[in-house]
């Protein structure tokens, strides 16, 4: 098989969101000597890039895009093996965590694999997650980005919180924050002090990609 | 027109009738017994109630629970044993479940799992051993004794579970970490058969509700479409909701689904369904599809709607505002409740505000009523 070839499959194994091609076309293309970077790039990140065109044109939903971040995963762990070194240069850290009393990871998760894909670092600390462990993170990671979730009306004051805590710490002009959720509202968003409420993981990660890029990057 | 009770009140526009006021109602599980609630309740709020029809015995699974620390975390590990396997599940429960309305915690919280029943591919035969192995009694004395103690106060509706694939995606499988998706494309053999299994089983379910004494019969699905895209609503809901609304349909009784999430994208599908009540339907902030826009598209349904949280948080002028936009867009006012919340606890300042709002609504709505009650509360 070409290059080309081995590129074609892992990047349509994405988009049809098919775990054995792309688990096959991954393992043949390490075999076969293919550039692990070229695997990922110009194949599987590739492919996520469709999905996220479709997803933005209304033919692909939020399932699809799960899915295609797992066949990316499992993708990733046959090539990461063969990384030597670091890759390309990342576009920083950003931290994530569902608030506390919130069980609901699902956006989270989706938006932490797209930041992955886009080349952020990013350190996921997971469900539930007390407002301090949140501080603790951002002061042992120094991310440029705090990204928080929540899905209920109860637990969403959480951000509020840590976004005072951050404020508290002086560690707030230091950090980007973005929320997201389904009922964080941008009024909500403005009435915490956060920086931006994601509309829905693509946009999220946009915005990210945005401030990183941007003059304003801090960090 | 006779000033109607407030059961009289919910069930007419439930049935698409013209009511003398537009139905408000604080669901039991939500609403915060004390003065506010009264007031709110001497003032036109009525209260809905739900409660199942039936009892579930399982056959030869034996079920055990006990308390284990998972991570330093404290869980209540429910496991199933049966002749094919044993499953568990894990759930965290906050301080107060238990001791306050159902389940719920003191901050009205439902308990947490934090592990679902299905873990790995063979889970599923159990699980389908589980399944095949319910069976449903008849039990009518939780609703019997709710419509007496309730009245004319309010409604007594016969609650269901999670359609079956919902079943599937919320509670057995679950959507953390999108694991419901990623089974269901990994292992779309074993999700299908459980789904059917479930199908199957819960015929004599139904069955159940369409005898019931209840005017309404529930199905709790918890409608996103976020989650349940189009293509999983068409092929997995909407048959079970046709096969769910016969028996129903059949003894004259209302059927209702919760959709509380963003179902803009399902809307032209829903206006298919056999559904007569879409509750829980949130506007915009928290949903995506107005009510004015549904009550136009939906012609044959009936919309109970949820108010938004992300307005309570706001506080009471927020509410207020939002209450009175509210009854702007859905002018006549007809095809149409208001719950307090779908969702958790109401404080009693804007529990109190949305009744300053409601109370005056007599229907029709117009223009210059609603001027007439924004005026009156100053």
């Amino acid at each position: 098989m070409t290059l080309e070839k081995y590129l074609a499959s892992l990047k349509e194994g994405i988009i049809n969101l098919d775990f054995g091609v792309v688990v096959k076309a991954a393992t043949e293309a390490m075999a076969a000597g293919v550039d692990p970077n070229a695997a990922i790039n110009e194949g599987m990140v590739a492919g996520m890039a469709v999905v996220g065109d479709k997803f933005e044109k209304g033919e692909y939903f939020l399932s699809e895009l799960v899915v295609a971040a797992e066949v990316m995963k499992e993708g990733m762990a046959v090539v990461k093996p063969y990384l030597k070194g670091s890759s390309a240069p990342g576009l920083g850290k950003v931290v994530m965590a569902t608030v506390e009393g919130d069980h609901h990871d699902l956006g989270k998760n989706i938006v932490t694999t797209l930041l992955r894909v886009q080349g952020f670092e990013v350190v996921d600390l997971g469900i539930d997650v007390p407002t301090d462990k949140i501080i603790g993170a951002v002061k042992e990671h120094q991310p440029a980005i705090v990204g928080m979730s929540a899905l209920l009306t109860l637990t969403m004051v959480k951000m509020g919180e840590v976004i005072e805590a951050l404020k508290s710490a002086s560690l707030r002009e230091k950090v980007k924050v973005i929320i997201g959720g389904t009922p964080v509202t941008t009024e909500f968003a403005d009435s915490i002090g956060a920086d931006h409420r994601a509309a829905n993981a693509l946009e999220g990660v946009k915005k990210c990609v945005a401030w990183v890029a941007s003059p304003e990057r801090r960090q | 027109m006779t000033e109607m009770t407030r059961r009289e009140r919910i069930l007419a526009a439930s049935r698409g009738e013209r009511a003398d006021k537009l139905p408000f109602f604080h669901w039991w599980r939500h609403s915060q017994v004390g003065w506010a609630e009264r007031e709110c309740r001497n003032r036109g709020m009525g209260m809905a109630w739900a409660r199942p029809s039936y009892t579930v015995e399982l056959r030869d699974v034996d079920v055990v629970e006990q308390p284990v620390m998972v991570e330093g975390v404290k869980v209540l590990r429910r496991t199933y044993n049966t002749p094919v396997g044993a499953i568990y599940l894990d759930e965290k429960r906050e301080p107060g479940t238990g001791e306050w309305h159902g389940m719920r915690s003191w901050r009205d919280v439902s308990p947490w799992q934090t592990a679902r029943l299905v873990k790995q591919p063979e889970d599923y035969e159990v699980l389908k051993f589980i399944v095949e192995h319910t069976e449903y009694t008849a039990d009518y004395f939780p609703l019997e004794q709710a419509k007496d103690w309730l009245g004319e106060d309010g409604c007594v509706v016969d609650h269901h579970p999670h359609s079956p694939m919902q079943t599937l995606m919320i509670d057995w499988i679950g959507s953390e970490g999108g694991r419901f998706f990623i089974h269901h494309a990994k292992y779309p053999d074993l999700v299908e058969d459980l789904y059917r299994a479930i199908s199957k089983s819960r015929e004599p379910m139904y069955e159940i509700a369409a005898r019931s004494p209840a005017d309404v019969i529930w199905c709790g699905d918890n409608i996103d479409g976020v989650l349940v895209n189009p293509r999983l609503f068409e092929r997995y809901f909407m048959p079970e909701y046709e096969k769910m609304a016969k028996p129903i349909h059949g003894q004259g009784k209302l059927f209702a689904s919760h959709m509380d999430g963003r179902v803009n994208v399902l809307k032209d599908l829903i206006a298919q369904t056999p559904l007569d009540i879409i509750e829980g339907l949130h506007p915009p902030p928290m949903g995506d599809l107005p009510i004015g826009e549904a009550l136009s598209l939906w012609k044959d349904k009936v919309i109970w709607v949820g108010f938004p949280g992300s307005i309570y948080i706001l506080g009471p002028e927020a509410t207020k505002k939002h209450t009175l936009e509210l009854l702007r867009e859905v002018v006549p006012g007809d095809r149409l409740t208001i719950a307090m919340s779908t969702e958790n606890l109401v404080s009693n300042e804007n529990l109190r505000v949305v009744t300053s709002v409601l109370e005056n609504a007599d229907l029709p709505l117009t223009g210059e009523k609603i001027d007439r009650i924004e005026k009156s509360l100053g």
